[in-house]
């Protein structure tokens, strides 16, 4: 573990009653990093967070935090660590400001100075039951800095929320980016971890399948991209659209043309389509996101499984 | 003071006086009972009370209900339920030492045995009157260990039950027979010889003891304190022990 590691996971393994979760994960979080954990339900993301703040006591494995052991120092460790987490609460009749005096232990203007920046500065006297999911999720995240932790671990952070909410928060939590928080990010939202993570770790079944950033897994696992358009059978014909580059498939119904490809293959149908002067109204391109990589990966792997307990 | 143990108290004591409603059943359940209960039998010295006035072995004894119904009732349903909204964890996972929780508890557990205590009293003090205590300090002795017993039985219930409604079933199932035989119900000597013999049995009934003979100037009860105590420092022990936040 060097001096910028903030996370080192090696070989982490946990059960329930004989039921696998975490089976040798691998992970690291350096310095000022935003890592997301990414995966379908059940890939073990909440268990392997658990047992980094010191929640759950791993079956086997090492697991350093700041170069402390989560399951023997946790008091040491939690005032370094600020979490937002999956399914908590706080009393109803908790009011914003009393909240954030109960968990603050620091000087009371950093409470203020983040019930500001995180737009809750009205909301003061407001009692937790009152405010929306949006406004509860930003308070466990002003919850969370207070006391200027060193790494933030966000559990879920924008599920359930509104688009104008989850914007709000993603600009929150970007921003810790630029203080030099450590942030580890568990989330099945994938245009959240595309949006907000240096690096992504797509996990099935306890184990880390890849990881890169984001546009590193979409170029790995999800190469192609698709053209649509409509556009007769007579003007389509002196496009030669099967020997352009890039394009692996060509596929018609009617008038109606889909074309898959790599990315490469976008430019040289426009390129052609341009030079007929057969430039459709409809034209639609999908490009591959970290959605359709992780969707790849996961469908390789559980193939793999198959076919190697076959 | 900002420790974290005098934040806890001063958000709990908040939370308490902003939803008295929540402490109805250890406010007005004594009150309304030993109203009932106190009037029934007279206020003439009478055998079956140890030769003590009726009303005045009921006032002496719902102290002790005010106890009881904390200990069985409130506290495991405001843990378990803190505990199934996660809040527990929240805390936890704030670095609050894992004992701050039932340490806040216990004192918050003594604000509202006071406060309910000073209630029944001062319901009691015109309707009944209030004996004056024949021995101080056993009769203070028994009520500080008893809270104390009582709280962490509660902390502990509150760390074992699944739910706030598994909290309130049971916590119902285990303060009712103990009302009843062991602090508001029936005089012991009236009791059939297998209900006073399962009544022994009863924390409360060791509490109530505690409290009622030297106050009324019965006895010492000194076997009674002394299991009083024992519970209160392996109740206490346990609900440490359980409290892992």
């Amino acid at each position: 573990m060097n001096n910028t590691d903030v996370v080192m996971v090696r070989d982490l393994r946990k059960s329930y009653g004989g039921r696998t979760v975490v089976d040798g994960l691998d992970l690291d979080v350096h310095a000022g990093e935003i890592v997301g954990l990414i995966g379908a339900n059940g890939a073990g993301k909440t268990t392997t967070v658990e047992c980094i703040q010191g929640l759950r006591r791993p079956d086997s494995g090492t697991l350093r935090v700041f170069g402390l052991d989560p399951a023997t120092q946790a008091d040491e460790l939690r005032p370094m660590i600020g979490s937002q987490l999956q399914d908590s609460s706080l009393p109803d009749r908790l009011r914003v400001s009393e909240a954030v005096h109960l968990f603050g232990s620091g000087a009371r203007g950093d409470g203020d100075h983040l019930l500001e920046e995180f737009g809750l500065a009205a909301l003061r006297r407001s009692a937790f039951a009152s405010l929306s999911g949006g406004e509860r999720q930003r308070l466990f995240l002003v919850l969370a800095l207070l006391n200027r932790p060193r790494l933030v671990v966000l559990d879920e952070l924008t599920q359930g929320l509104d688009p104008s909410a989850r914007r709000g928060v993603w600009s929150a939590v970007d921003r810790l980016r630029h203080d030099g928080v450590s942030v580890l990010l568990v989330t099945h939202e994938l245009d959240e971890a595309e949006a907000l993570c240096d690096r992504v770790v797509a996990m099935r079944a306890g184990r880390v399948l890849d990881s890169g950033t984001p546009a590193d897994l979409v170029d790995r696992h999800a190469r192609n991209a698709i053209v649509r358009f409509t556009l007769s059978e007579s003007r389509r014909e002196s496009l030669h659209l099967t020997d352009l580059r890039g394009v692996h498939e060509v596929l018609t119904d009617g008038d109606r043309v889909t074309i898959r490809g790599d990315r490469t293959s976008i430019a040289y149908v426009g390129e052609a389509l341009v030079r007929s002067g057969s430039i459709p109204v409809d034209l639609a391109v999908d490009v591959p996101d970290l959605e359709d990589a992780l969707l790849e990966l996961l469908d390789r792997s559980s193939y793999e499984v198959t076919h190697l307990s076959n | 003071m900002n420790t974290t143990v005098a934040r806890l108290v001063r958000s709990e004591l908040t939370l308490m006086k902003r939803d008295p409603l929540t402490l109805t059943f250890v406010f007005a359940f004594p009150v309304i009972t030993m109203l009932i209960i106190g009037g029934s039998f007279g206020t003439k010295p009478d055998i079956a009370f140890q030769g003590a006035n009726p009303s005045h072995w009921y006032v002496a004894s719902y102290l002790t209900v005010v106890i009881g119904a904390m200990g069985f009732i409130m506290l495991p349903v405001h843990l378990a339920s803190y505990r199934e909204r996660g809040v527990l964890r929240r805390f936890a996972l704030a670095g609050f030492p894992r004992w701050s929780f039932p340490l806040s508890q216990l004192v918050i557990g003594f604000v509202a045995v006071m406060s309910a205590a000073a209630i029944l009293l001062a319901v009691a003090a015109p309707v009944y009157g209030v004996p004056a205590p024949h021995e101080w300090a056993r009769l203070i002795a028994a009520l500080v260990l008893g809270s104390l017993a009582f709280t962490a039985i509660g902390v502990l219930l509150g760390t074992v039950l699944p739910s706030a409604r598994a909290a309130q079933a049971v916590g119902l199932v285990l303060f009712f027979p103990s009302f009843l035989l062991g602090a508001g119900g029936p005089p012991p000597h009236v009791m059939g010889s297998a209900l006073r013999s399962f009544a022994g049995y009863l924390p409360l009934t060791w509490l109530t003891d505690a409290v009622r003979v030297p106050w009324l100037g019965l006895g010492n009860a000194t076997g009674s304190l002394a299991l009083v105590a024992v519970t209160a420092v392996v109740a206490t022990a346990f609900a440490l022990r359980r409290s892992t936040l």
